[in-house]
């Protein structure tokens, strides 16, 4: 299955974003390096990896026109190191979806996977929208 | 990286100025071009008043804060949990210190808890968090 753009209205708890696999260039890791001003020991930085994979995901969905998106809360785990080069695997589902008032607040739930399937992190980012 | 991880070690600081310039750099280099962080007419006219920084940025900080601390045990068996507070905005400082609560030992492997807090130049909290790395397994 591939993924499409849906819009925010049509995503459902448990949702699950078809898979997304992408190179980690050292052109890609090189400019976030130089625009996180990261520490750069020859592996990529783990949030360079959750930046790039967040930014997959929550391309596949459009936001209600007067919706502003705000980062509410993310946690984190890391598993191995990935070296520049590597091709990962992001995967992603809905894991809450609420709302309260004018606010609406989306939970995602997402896995960082390397070439040997091993998992090299997971997160939950918590998305509030705001008219 | 710590030479000595004990209960009560400080971590930090890291501190690092927000500037537009950077937030652009960010969306190119995140693919994050959410409007509020780098168009700023749009931005001045939400609530927000202006644009902010993506807050993978500041938590990238804080990362890093983890890593010269921890080394590559950050990158290995490194946990965060993170809250999202104030925003950060072009023109603020902001400094990221942590504390090392705790080592504590869970089936055979110690773990350093440590607390973090993201703040700008008027000490507003920006990001406030709880952090966790594996030290060992023996």
């Amino acid at each position: 299955m591939q993924n499409k753009t849906i819009t925010y209205e049509e995503l459902v708890p448990d949702y699950e974003f078809s898979p997304v696999s992408y190179v980690l260039d050292d052109s890609v890791i090189s400019k976030y390096v130089e625009a996180a001003d990261s520490v750069f020991d020859g592996s990529v930085p783990p949030l360079a990896i959750t930046a790039l994979a967040l930014t997959a995901m929550t391309g596949f969905f459009s936001l209600p026109s007067d919706a502003i998106a705000i980062h509410a809360s993310q946690e984190l785990e890391f598993f191995k190191p990935v070296p520049i080069g590597a091709t990962i695997e992001c995967r992603a589902k809905v894991a809450r979806k609420l709302a309260r008032g004018q606010m609406r607040m989306l939970v995602l739930e997402l896995g960082v996977f390397d070439q040997s399937k091993e998992k090299v992190q997971s997160g939950k980012t918590t998305i509030v929208l705001t008219n | 990286m710590l030479t000595e991880i004990h209960q009560g070690n400080t971590i930090g600081p890291v501190v690092k100025n927000i500037t537009q310039e950077k937030i652009d750099l960010y969306a190119e280099a995140s693919g994050d071009f959410n409007p509020i962080h780098i168009d700023e007419s749009f931005a001045a006219s939400t609530p927000l008043g202006g644009t902010i920084a993506h807050g993978m940025l500041i938590l990238a900080y804080a990362s890093e804060m983890m890593t010269l601390a921890f080394g590559q045990k950050w990158i290995t068996g490194g946990k965060l949990s993170a809250k999202f507070k104030e925003p950060a905005r072009p023109g603020d400082t902001v400094t990221i210190n942590g504390t090392i609560d705790s080592i504590k030992e869970q089936n055979g492997i110690s773990y350093a808890n440590c607390s973090f807090r993201c703040c700008n130049q008027k000490d507003a909290t920006i990001i406030i968090g709880e952090a966790s790395v594996k030290l060992s397994a023996d």
